[in-house]
């Protein structure tokens, strides 16, 4: 045998086709039939695609029109701005920081990931209850304080005044750690002789970040930043299990698309179709700005 | 090591040998699909009913039953589309059946008693629940429902506020609602985001009478739709008043009742399923009843929503199946019999002749109630929504907070509706 496995291609086949099955059964074949659903009228969710649409777009010209898919479109953008700043940028200061220290990053590592291990769906459960109107954390917390009047019981109702903040909140607080361990894997492949040098030329810590750390974790951040783009447009079960049914207008497109197919389900196929064409686009578009430069390769 | 391997693989072999080789034929086996499974009261009734007709027919049942929810009602339609449907299934007789009815993938109660005159005899036949599709009885119901209003006492004598009675008029109970809140009370404890249904059928009742109650409208300008848009009209009076909570719009169910269980609420609408909910959350059930939803125009305070909206259909997959056909009719009859039917109802109603006997001996005081509850039902309609499908539901239910805060008009909510229903 020896070398002559790398010349058979034959057996790379093999191992490839069943991967290539179950993408083909469980993804391609979904993702096309999903796409010709959305011009068909389904009756009932699970029921097969009956007659072409009349017109045939007519579930396109429909989410055009559609305020609430505005809504979703807005909130999402909204949703993609957070977690770029929010998880992304909160997980670059803080591998920076843990880059920084000599004893307990392991420590920091495991606090900082946990979060991810969490089902979302139980998360959601826990901010209810963080957030609850009546005897929630938060409130009882600003009642102590003195900021709401514990006489009167005056109490806020977060997920009515502030539902953007509640929702948003815990979907980046959870993925902080998932873009911390990435960004700290590409610290750590930053050879510590750049920084010994920088140093001997005078450089303050600030000038290190802005001229050799941030330049070669360039691909790091781009890879981080696609992901959550691409994860924004898809978040459901979080802010599903927090609010139900786009409660206070928070429609996101995942959630707008899930309240659909129970009701109206080749519409939902035409909310899908959507949010992958915006994934393809912005993640085209990401690709472009982070586009892998071979002058911060190290 | 190979011995080793080989043992371990044998081993494998005939445990999975055992699994794939049937049981040998001491019976057959059912594949059922209910509604009585989580928090249902009567999940374990079932299950003790159950194993009560295996012991008896010597027949297996393979049970998957599930919360009713829109999950189960589309795993419902997802399996009959499949051709993966159960033996035997307990579902709704409403609209939510039409596809199954349609597709004569269920076999009618009269098709049965060609075979089996006595399927069903013990039942009023006009109570089964005719398919909207053709009219024609398919299911056999077990136990009804009503809705009630549901009294916290104690929040009622704080707010020195009388019990409401079977002459309570609407108005009387606007003003009873205006003195709890006056109290520092929440007169109503209703979730408007998540569930307005048993507001939206008792306020749009209040325009209309047991005769007429059960009409889908054919335009927001005809009889029936008016009443629709008036009753949302006041749900959002009720809304604007500030009787419902204060965090109504984005609250849970389980929060709302949690008020009115927790001395906090006065006043809660629900089914007859909230009994025993109710008994378990509360140390003290004396501390509530239930009485009737004051009424106002052509619906008396005695008329209530209530009726038989699920029941037992026999496919025609098993129908065919000569091995199952007879424990299916079996099953059924067990399960819809006088004793079982009656150990299910507690205090709601049945489509028994005989009327249900249960042993009201170890009723609580929420119960004994109930039942002094129904008796005053001078008229009862089952609840529209009942006729609507999931989309037409959709733009009042899941829309109602538009509809009270004023962003969707009431008028533009039930057009939107009888659009979506003619679909």
């Amino acid at each position: 045998m020896g070398a002559n496995i790398y010349k058979n291609k034959k057996l790379i086949w093999v191992f490839l086709l069943p991967a290539f099955l179950f993408m083909l059964v469980y993804l391609y074949y979904p993702f096309v039939q999903n796409i010709l659903n959305s011009f068909r009228h389904i009756k009932y969710m699970g029921t097969a695609g009956g007659d072409w649409n009349s017109p045939w777009y007519i579930n396109y010209t429909k989410l055009w029109a559609d305020p609430k898919m505005r809504i979703a479109l807005k909130n999402t953008g909204i949703t993609i701005a957070a977690t770029i700043l929010g998880q992304v940028g909160i997980a670059l200061l803080l591998s920076l920081l843990v880059s920084n220290i000599k004893a307990g990053s392991g420590f920091f590592r495991t606090v900082y990931f946990f979060p991810i291990v969490i089902s979302a769906t139980a998360l959601g459960l826990l901010f209810n209850l963080v957030f609850l109107y009546d005897k929630g954390m938060v409130n009882q917390f600003l009642q102590f304080a003195g900021y709401l009047d514990r006489e009167s019981n005056e109490l806020i109702d977060w997920k009515s005044k502030h539902a953007m903040f509640t929702m948003l909140m815990p979907v980046i607080w959870q993925y902080v750690g998932f873009y911390f361990v990435i960004l700290l894997t590409g610290l750590s492949g930053i050879p510590s002789e750049l920084y010994e040098a920088a140093t001997i030329d005078g450089g303050s810590k600030w000038q290190q970040v802005r001229f050799i750390t941030l330049p070669l974790l360039r691909n790091s951040i781009g890879t981080c930043v696609i992901l959550a783009v691409t994860g924004a447009l898809k978040v459901f079960d979080l802010p599903w299990t927090m609010f139900v049914n786009g409660m206070s207008n928070t429609w996101l497109t995942g959630t707008y698309m899930y309240s659909k197919v129970y009701s109206d389900v080749d519409y939902a196929s035409a909310i899908a179709v959507v949010i992958v064409l915006i994934g393809v686009i912005l993640s085209a578009l990401v690709n472009r700005i982070f586009r892998q430069n071979d002058d911060y390769q190290v | 090591m190979k011995k080793k391997m080989m043992l371990v693989l044998a081993a494998i072999t005939a445990v999975s040998a055992a699994y794939a080789v049937p049981a040998m034929a001491e019976g057959v086996t059912l594949n059922v699909t209910t509604t009585y499974a989580g928090e249902d009261g009567n999940a374990q009734n079932y299950k003790d009913s159950v194993a009560a007709w295996e012991a008896e027919s010597g027949n297996k049942v393979e049970d998957s039953s599930a919360t009713s929810d829109e999950a189960f009602k589309s795993r419902i339609v997802t399996d009959f589309e499949a051709g993966s449907e159960p033996d035997v299934l307990f579902f709704f007789n409403g609209v939510d059946s039409n596809q199954f009815v349609e597709q004569g993938k269920v076999v009618s109660v009269d098709e049965i008693r060609e075979v089996y005159p006595d399927y069903a005899s013990n039942m009023k036949d006009d109570l089964l629940g005719a398919s909207p599709v053709d009219g024609v009885n398919y299911s056999v119901p077990v136990n009804g429902y009503w809705e009630g209003m549901f009294v916290n006492k104690e929040v009622l004598e704080a707010a020195g506020v009388e019990l409401p009675t079977a002459d309570t008029t609407w108005d009387e109970f606007l003003a009873a609602c205006e003195a709890i809140k006056e109290a520092g009370y929440t007169p109503i404890a209703a979730s408007l985001q998540e569930i307005p249904h048993y507001w939206f059928e008792y306020a749009i009742y209040n325009f209309q009478s047991p005769e007429t109650h059960n009409t889908v409208p054919e335009s927001v300008d005809d009889e029936y739709g008016k009443a629709w848009v008036d009753g949302l009209n006041d749900i959002k009076a009720l809304y604007e008043a500030g009787y419902f909570p204060e965090n109504t719009l984005t609250a849970t169910d389980a929060e709302t009742f949690q008020l009115f269980t927790g001395d906090k609420a006065a006043f809660l609408i629900d089914g007859s399923w909230k009994i025993g909910g109710i008994a378990e959350a509360v140390d003290d059930i004396e501390n509530f009843t239930v009485v009737n939803v004051p009424g106002k125009g052509d619906r008396k305070t005695t008329d209530e929503i209530g009726g038989l909206s699920m029941g037992y259909y026999i496919t025609r997959k098993a129908w065919d199946d000569e091995e199952k056909r007879d424990a299916a009719v079996s099953f059924v009859s067990f399960m819809t019999s006088d004793e079982v039917v009656s150990k299910f109802a507690g205090v709601s109603a049945t489509a028994l002749k005989e009327g249900a006997a249960p042993d009201t001996s170890e009723f609580n005081p929420l119960q004994v109630d109930a039942i002094a509850y129904t008796a005053s039902f001078t008229g009862i309609s089952p609840a529209v929504q009942d006729n609507l499908s999931a989309a037409a539901r959709e733009p009042i239910f899941a829309d109602m907070a538009s509809i009270v805060n004023g962003d969707v008009d009431a008028a533009d909510a039930v057009a939107a509706v009888l659009e979506a229903n003619a679909e």
